[in-house]
């Protein structure tokens, strides 16, 4: 719950944050099923709480790196949707040239690094970044979104160690939503919660609902202030669901249907939406209207990016080398 | 003589050594890769699942457990699913595997298969687009096999594992749909033995993997203007079949050759220098190369076609060898 | 203390004990006048946890080792005069001279690979267990490595793929620090690993793990008889760390021999230089295990000194063999890379 020094404006922003990416993901699957876009796309419908819970607690020169899910990272991280739903559509107006695609979206000016097709491929970076920003002294933080299924691989656990052991101001956000890409978690391995590696390692952490925005807020809220006052590493650790496939085009075959309406219940629009009722700080009709906003952005983002031109082929000897 | 789907004859080969041969175990499972026919593997799960094992995301954990495996006994087909993705386990691949019969002076041997797909998939872009094989060829200890047809994916794959050397099975997912003439109990395919994809007099073009494939369409646009084009597929990059391309080479004096890996130390980078080397006599004109660009992989399409050794730059190529 | 052995088998132990220190301490020489080079990684120190872990095994069994495996091979009964040949690169050498002290291999007795590259070997670890599991042939895998390995990626993921498919395999971590001259190491140990102590990092993939004094022979045989016996029965991976101290020759760049070993030190140090004497006198666990003979009256001093000179002799003739194998003929580079 929030607490009652909370600023409703700030609240009703996140809210509509949080739409603006559930809009633009929805869009992108859209233009996707009429082939508008192609190649490998990945949507974060169902994760917004953790990005805009997570990603509103920094500032604009913090550093943040994604995986493979990261769209909604970027655009709670203060990205422009013409230029990310340009990039996703392959154009030369997207933030990459249309060089980098869903995957691999990078927009420096907002702090979001890049994002990778490797799993756990940015965590790495994410050191070197925290390692970079503690040797500055302004107080500079990284955080770095991953998945359940980073938490078997080699890199992250050697990220862990050194972060821990040279107290490195990262901010670890594990969001884990059951699956690593058609398997459950348990397929992968007997641990249950990822925070347990971060203990291992002598990190605090902690594990969070990860479709309440409040939730993931404090944690946020609370593990930067730690990380600016050089106190070192945090891990959180966010349970959340995706709910589409893992990336469109899966038809989830392996997922139960009762599981998807379980965690549609938990939707996490709607539950900050009835939050804010509650206290009467928003009523329905303005909750259509920031719906209907952020669809209206995103249609013009959408418009933006096919009515943009492709990049001309000699672009590719363009950005090898500096 | 039937004729199937290139899919089907990869699933044909895995059912027919894992019945073979109850050493045969598979690490991981994209073998049809995430294509609509991805279901038909599953019938693979059914018959063998006991020898099926499905790791986390862990290349570099799993490669060294299919390695180990094969030095004890089994014979592993281990999946990397992406070609990319052996990057992750290349000190596993690298390190040990190729190694490891060398350094015990022939004691220890390594009949593990590390399986991938590698190349130009569609909107890859940099990390899913890799083509390590050239990379890998420098790499000594380790066999290469790389399928073009249907006929050549089971042939080439039941050498795989029959051979007691680590091997790199280099797939390409734009293969999956081909179809092609496959006889019923067809005998494997020895390694070291490249195939005249195409016969020809006025160019050797040599190719592997897809790019064989858009090496034929190419010939097929090249015979309406007279220019008889002979299509060479080495099939294996370790051991190499020099001596079928020189004779090839004999007959039509010009060579271009066409691969999907970069130009800078790439596969053809590596054939010409040995077609340089050996058959400099035999040739009228210069060496030409249509290899993917020096720049990492763009995701957006118009610049993933540029880049690739598609079949217009192999038609200019081959037009210029004879100009 | 001792471990619950009839007394031909702790005096073989003692024997084998021996046998590395004197192995060990005979390449110093050989390396330092540049009869061999590169590098090289001597287990002096290390001997009370190699020779008793590697005596519950079958003689079936597979182990892994690292680039400090002289001791390992020799406690499982490699010829010291093949080692040594491999380690100068001869052509008796057990590898032929193709790998060297890295890579000295001895299939018939379970070691198919040694690799140099730190963690190397535990994801090939859990394979030849996921063969043998397949196979059904009951054979389980012992992977030796040091605590420097456990900062690679490769081991977590090695881990967990051993606790997720319950594979028989002994994960074997001999903790060599650097701290104090005290048996126990101290806490808060490592600059370069987060994680204390040690046994959280396979814990948390919910293997069952130990941490135990390496110096003590009998604790060792103890706790590693019973791990087996517990992954003989199916019931998955177990870990041990096993602690020991440093040896102070393994401080400088190059190993050196702060004293050449004498069972008579096991009961006077003060021809030690001071530096090294207090290693010697209180974590030396060859040293220690012989003393442990004598007070339990398993062995006279006099028996200790005989085993102990029949061992220089043999390492003498070995020394001999190696120095006398030829190199391997040059052209033998290009052969037998491929089966």
């Amino acid at each position: 719950m929030p607490a009652k020094k909370d600023d409703s404006t700030e609240l009703i922003d996140l809210l509509r944050r949080m739409w603006l990416i559930r809009a633009f993901e929805e869009k992108v699957s859209a233009l996707y099923a009429a082939r508008e876009i192609q190649g490998l796309v990945h949507l974060g419908i169902g994760q917004e709480a953790t990005a805009v819970g997570t990603c509103s607690q920094l500032k604009p020169d913090d550093y943040v790196f994604g995986g493979h899910r990261s769209h909604g990272h970027a655009i709670a991280k203060g990205a422009d949707i013409n230029r990310l739903m340009a990039e996703i559509a392959g154009r030369a107006t997207g933030y990459c040239a249309g060089k980098g695609g869903s995957m691999h979206i990078a927009a420096k000016e907002c702090g979001f690094i890049t994002a990778t097709g490797v799993v756990g491929g940015t965590i790495p970076l994410a050191l070197g970044a925290a390692f970079a920003a503690k040797e500055r002294k302004k107080g500079q933080l990284a955080m770095v979104f991953f998945g359940d299924g980073a938490g078997q691989a080699g890199p992250f656990h050697e990220s862990l160690n050194i972060a821990s052991l040279w107290k490195l101001p990262v901010i670890f956000v594990c969001e884990n939503n059951g699956y690593a890409e058609f398997t459950p978690l348990s397929a992968h391995t007997k641990i249950e919660r990822l925070a347990q590696h971060a203990k291992t390692y002598g990190i605090p952490n902690s594990t969070v609902d990860g479709n309440d925005l409040f939730a993931v807020r404090q944690a946020a809220r609370k593990a930067v202030e730690q990380a600016r006052a050089g106190k070192g590493p945090i891990f959180i650790e966010c349970l959340t669901h995706r709910m589409r496939g893992h990336y469109e085009g899966d038809p989830a075959k392996y997922r139960e249907l009762s599981q998807l309406a379980e965690w549609k219940k938990k939707d996490p629009l709607a539950r900050v939406a009835k939050v804010l009722k509650a206290r009467k700080w928003i009523a329905d009709k303005e909750i259509e209207s920031i719906g209907g906003e952020a669809r209206a952005l995103v249609e013009k983002a959408a418009a933006f990016a096919l009515a943009s031109p492709w990049p001309a082929p000699a672009e590719v000897d363009s950005h090898v080398t500096a | 003589m039937r004729e199937i789907a290139y899919y089907e004859a990869k699933f044909e080969a895995l059912d027919e050594i894992m019945a073979a041969d109850q050493r045969v175990h598979l690490i991981n499972g994209t073998f049809l890769s995430l294509s609509p026919h991805r279901h038909v593997f599953q019938n693979l799960a059914k018959k063998y699942g006991d020898r099926m094992m499905m790791p986390p995301i862990s290349e570099l954990g799993f490669c060294g457990l299919a390695t180990g495996a094969a030095m004890a006994g089994l014979r592993p087909i281990v999946d990397l699913s992406t070609g990319s993705f052996i990057y992750e386990a290349w000190p596993q691949v690298a390190n040990e595997a190729a190694n490891a019969y060398s350094m015990s002076g022939g004691q220890t041997r390594v009949p593990v298969v590390f399986h991938l797909f590698h190349g130009l998939r569609g909107g890859g872009a940099a990390q899913h687009s890799g083509s390590p094989q050239a990379m890998l060829w420098n790499c000594p200890g380790l066999e290469i096999a790389i399928p073009s047809s249907p006929r050549d994916v089971k042939g080439l794959l039941k050498t795989a594992v029959a051979s007691d050397n680590p091997t790199i099975f280099v797939d390409h997912t734009k293969l999956l749909d081909l179809r092609g003439e496959v006889p019923e109990n067809d005998k494997p395919i020895p390694f070291g033995v490249a195939d005249i994809k195409r016969a020809g007099s006025d160019v050797t073009l040599i190719a592997t993997s897809y790019t064989v494939q858009v090496c034929l369409r190419a010939a097929e646009k090249l015979a309406k203007e007279k220019i008889n084009v002979e299509v060479v597929d080495p099939r294996t990059l370790v051991p190499f079949d020099l001596a079928a391309i020189l004779s090839s080479i004999e007959k039509t004096r010009r060579v271009v050759i066409a691969d999907e890996t970069h130009q800078s130390c790439g596969v053809a980078a590596e054939i010409a220098a040995r077609i340089a080397e050996t058959g400099f006599d035999k040739l009228k004109t210069r060496i030409r190369r249509v290899s993917t660009l020096d720049v990492p992989v763009s995701y957006s399409p118009p610049l993933e076609d540029y880049i690739g050794p598609s079949e217009s730059r192999i038609i200019d190529a081959v037009r210029a060898s004879v100009a | 203390m001792l471990p619950k052995l009839p007394r031909d088998g702790l005096l073989e132990l003692c024997r084998r004990m021996f046998l590395i220190r004197h192995f060990e301490e005979s390449l110093v020489p050989l390396h330092d006048k540049g009869v061999f080079g590169g590098h090289y990684h001597l287990y002096i120190g290390q001997e009370a946890t190699g020779v008793p872990a590697i005596s519950c095994l079958r003689s079936d069994d597979y182990l892994f080792t690292t680039h400090r495996n002289h001791g390992h091979l020799l406690a499982r009964g490699a010829e010291p005069k093949r080692l040594l040949a491999e380690i100068l690169g001869r052509v008796d050498g057990l590898n032929k001279g193709k790998g060297g002290s890295f890579h000295s291999v001895a299939p018939s007795l379970g070691f198919l690979h040694s690799s140099g590259v730190v963690a190397g070997i535990i994801p090939l670890s859990t394979g030849t267990a996921y063969a043998a599991k397949a196979l059904k042939n009951g054979r389980i895998t012992v992977c030796l490595f040091g605590d420097g390995s456990l900062e690679e990626g490769a081991a977590p993921e090695a881990f967990n793929l051993a606790s997720l498919n319950k594979l028989p395999v002994l994960f074997l971590c001999e903790n060599n620090g650097k701290y104090g001259a005290g048996r126990a190491v101290a806490a808060g140990q490592s600059s370069s690993m987060a994680a204390y102590p040690l046994t959280d990092l396979p814990k948390a993939y919910k293997i069952p793990a130990q941490q135990i004094d390496g110096i003590d022979a009998g604790l060792v045989h103890a706790t590693v008889s019973e791990a087996v016996e517990k992954i003989r029965g199916g019931e998955g991976p177990q870990f041990i760390e096993a602690q020991t101290v440093r040896w102070p020759g393994s401080e400088t760049n190059w190993p050196s021999v702060p004293h050449p070993t004498d069972s008579s030190l096991a009961w006077d140090v003060s021809a030690v230089a001071e530096k090294a004497r207090e290693w010697y006198h209180s974590c030396d666990p060859l040293l220690v295990f012989v003393r442990e003979l004598v007070e339990a009256q398993q062995a006279t001093k006099d028996d200790i000194a005989a085993i102990e000179r029949q061992v220089k002799t043999e390492i003498a003739a070995a020394v001999e063999f190696a120095v006398a194998s030829p190199y391997p003929k040059p052209e033998e580079a290009e052969r037998n890379f491929f089966a």
